[in-house]
């Protein structure tokens, strides 16, 4: 079953250096796939997406040459997207590929890490319907292997399947894949799999804004700890989305601030959308973010709509809301964030109202109703009718004087002689805590470790060292006193 | 024409004259054998099959159901008119591309929406809001509902009442009127929190009642904590005690008790 291909015979015929990069990771999955360490695949990936840029066509049909048996059916299939654009280059390889030993078993892996060497490099191509064709095959190929070694190559698998069809705007056709899909990794225990399916399938619900739907997928899904930190930030963003949209504005803030703060810093794009829901979700249950949230770096620009509406819901002016609302719709219809900032209005009406309560001891209530702007034919009625829920909302303190038409403001208390200093540190108590508890948690050990026989002289070394570990405590604890 | 389609056809013209007549209980029997009939066609979701009559099925299809939802709102039936809309839903949304639109598509949406704002589903009326494309914000029905829903937010409750003259359709009055009900009890407990007390009069205008009999039946039933005292309403404002400075001991012992066990399992 084992026949390694002989490296050192295989020629590197393109001037590049990614040719002999790849045929190290080639070798680097083998051996992974072997040993049955699924790490080892992890970072093959790893060190292929860093490729990725160095690849050419004939970069890749080089490698095929390399990793498939030419005349294979998957040969022939992967080829076939390739275009075929210098004659002598291919000369090349097929001289090559006849100097190799023939008989070569194709591991599923390395086919599996063909597919997805050359659906990266169609996407990256720009060529989506190629792209689109190649990775329905990978899947249909997929069916039928079940390994765990597989598992973290198939997971990147189905990502650019999804990303193909969403680029040619056929997200709708794949749903029903995605779930079969799904429903395989669940009962095959691929957790990276399940997870990286079941983001995929909230993000082809989320395209279409069928929020329902997805709320229903992500209720009943199995859940578990999360392998991968991308595919968490992902979860974490969706789940913020919909819980928004849901009116559950606590949840959806803790979610995408999670979000952005786990994401990798060179997700930028991924970061200044979590900010921007985040933002929004603010101030919707009414705080006002802080400037440095909107001068991070490299996110001034995108930020910056965002910015103006902070301005008008903090100022409390509805005019100034209106008009800021009239100048980016296009930014915010493209963000889809258009319904959640007409729900802001009501936010631009409390904030203002909480300023005037604060600032007049006593204030009339046609008064109120000039200086919140509402354009309506009746403002007065309408401002005592918005005074007096706001009161029952606890939004602001306040008694109104029906009969003399004014609002009375009730003197605030002194805040730390209330419960509300312990309510704060016990938060931020739990939180670093948790934090704690989540690291300690997080650390992995290399598999097989504790499997080792200890030897003696290992023992010896250890045993010294914990002895002079106790005496330095001994020592120490003296010390105090 | 094929015989099933003009069975159901002319079953069809019989209801839609029921339904006109205002004869419930006609129409109600004429609807659930409708009902039956349909299942005969294949072309119909959730199979959607594609049969050389698809187009005129499924249009008499919709047709029927939207004229079931109506039905449901004459007879009062907040059920059934959820379940008939679960079922017209998917030729809206799936059926789309091979139907015209149906002109009542939107006055349907509304009353939906509208029907989810009474019943204080606040989170359902939002996702299906976001269903809706750009342009479908600007029809009336449902430009309505969504200016209601933003005045019951905010608590412009005055404007809630008056947009039951704007209503752009007669069955929307129904739901109004529900509404109308919800609004009082909200006017109600807001009064409760921001007035210490309010004259009968203004009480009575706020409340929207024609007669101080009725605000006073009114107040006894829902509200018996309210005093009524020469000529005014007192709300109930005694229980403003001096706050007796209540260490909440219980809260205490478990969070010390918490941070006490974190501290341990550091190592």
């Amino acid at each position: 079953m084992k026949e390694t291909p002989d490296p050192a015979s295989a020629p590197s015929n393109s001037a590049t250096s990614a040719a002999p990069d790849l045929k190290e990771i080639a070798s680097l999955i083998e051996t992974g796939a072997y040993a049955r360490e699924v790490r080892r695949i992890a970072r093959a990936i790893r060190l292929t997406m860093a490729l990725r840029r160095k690849l050419k066509t004939s970069v890749v049909s080089a490698f095929l040459n390399f990793a498939l048996t030419p005349g294979s059916e998957a040969h022939s299939r992967l080829s076939s997207y390739l275009p075929k654009e210098d004659d002598h280059e291919m000369e090349v390889d097929t001289a090559t590929s006849v100097v190799q030993a023939p008989v070569k078993h194709s591991l599923p892996e390395l086919e599996i890490f063909s597919y997805l060497l050359v659906l990266i490099f169609l996407i990256d191509q720009k060529r989506y319907s190629e792209a689109k064709a190649c990775s329905s095959a990978s899947i249909a190929r997929l069916k039928n292997i079940n390994r765990r070694t597989v598992d973290v190559l198939a997971s990147r698998l189905y990502f650019y399947y999804s990303l193909s069809y969403e680029h040619t705007g056929d997200l709708a056709e794949i749903r029903g894949n995605l779930l079969a899909l799904h429903q395989i990794a669940t009962l095959r225990h691929d957790e990276l799999g399940q997870e990286t399916l079941l983001n995929l399938l909230l993000r082809n619900y989320l395209h279409y804004n069928l929020y329902d739907q997805a709320e229903k997928l992500r209720s009943k899904a199995p859940r578990f700890e999360a392998h991968s930190n991308q595919q968490f930030c992902r979860y974490l963003f969706y789940l913020g989305k919909i819980r928004t949209i849901q009116l559950e504005y606590t949840d959806a803030k803790e979610s995408l601030l999670q979000a952005a703060r786990k994401a990798p810093i060179a997700a930028l794009c991924f970061r200044i959308q979590c900010t921007k829901w985040a933002v929004i979700v603010r101030l919707l249950l009414g705080e006002i973010p802080e400037r440095t949230v909107f001068m991070q770096k490299g996110m001034e620009t995108a930020l910056r709509p965002y910015f103006e509406l902070t301005n008008a819901v903090r100022i409390g002016d509805l005019e100034l809301f209106k008009s800021v609302a009239e100048k980016f719709s296009e930014t915010f219809s493209l963000d889809r964030t258009q319904n959640l900032i007409v729900r802001l209005r009501h936010n631009v009406i409390r904030t203002g109202l909480r300023n005037i309560s604060i600032s007049y001891s006593r204030i009339s209530l046609t008064d109120v109703a000039k200086k919140l702007r509402l354009d309506s034919p009746n403002p007065v009625a309408d401002a005592e009718s918005i005074v007096s829920k706001a009161i029952r909302d606890g939004a602001i303190d306040a008694t109104i004087d029906h009969a003399k038409g004014w609002m009375v403001s009730k003197e605030t208390g002194d805040i730390y002689s209330t419960n509300e200093p312990q309510m704060a540190f016990n938060s931020r108590i739990a939180f670093c805590l948790n934090m704690h508890n989540e690291a300690v948690r997080a650390l992995r050990f290399p598999p097989n470790s504790h499997k080792e026989k200890e030897i003696a002289e290992k023992r010896r070394e250890r045993q010294q060292q914990e002895q002079e570990l106790a005496k330095h405590i001994a020592e120490e604890d003296d010390d105090e006193f | 024409m094929d015989p099933k389609l003009t069975e159901v056809s002319q079953y069809f013209e019989r209801f839609k004259a029921a339904c006109v007549r205002e004869d419930i209980d006609t129409s109600a029997n004429l609807l659930s054998q409708l009902k039956v009939l349909l299942t005969s066609f294949r072309s119909l979701p959730p199979l959607f099959e594609v049969t050389p009559n698809a187009v005129q099925e499924l249009t008499i299809a919709r047709d029927i159901y939207e004229h079931a939802v109506l039905l449901s709102v004459k007879m009062g039936d907040q059920d059934a008119f959820e379940r008939d809309f679960f079922q017209l839903k998917p030729y809206y949304t799936d059926a789309r591309k091979r139907l015209p639109r149906s002109p009542q598509e939107h006055m349907i949406l509304g009353l939906n929406l509208l029907r989810l704002l009474v019943q204080n589903r606040i989170a359902e009326f939002h996702t299906e809001l976001e269903l809706l494309p750009a342009e479908s914000l600007e029809d009336p029905c449902i430009k309505h509902a969504v200016e209601l829903e933003q005045s019951f937010m905010e608590g412009a409750y005055n404007r809630v009442l008056t947009a039951k003259q704007t209503v752009p359709n007669q069955s929307y009055d129904y739901f109004m009127d529900l509404l109308a009900k919800t609004v009082r009890d909200e006017i109600a407990g807001c009064s409760e929190k921001a007035y210490d007390f309010l004259s009968i009069n203004d009480a009575r205008q706020m409340l929207l009642f024609s007669s101080d009999n009725e605000l006073l039946k009114y107040i006894n039933e829902e509200h018996p904590e309210w005093e009524i005292k020469d000529g005014s309403v007192i709300f109930q404002k005694a229980k403003e005690t001096a706050p007796c400075k209540e260490i909440p001991s219980l809260q205490l012992i478990n969070q010390t008790l918490s941070y006490a066990r974190e501290l341990e399992r550091i190592v």
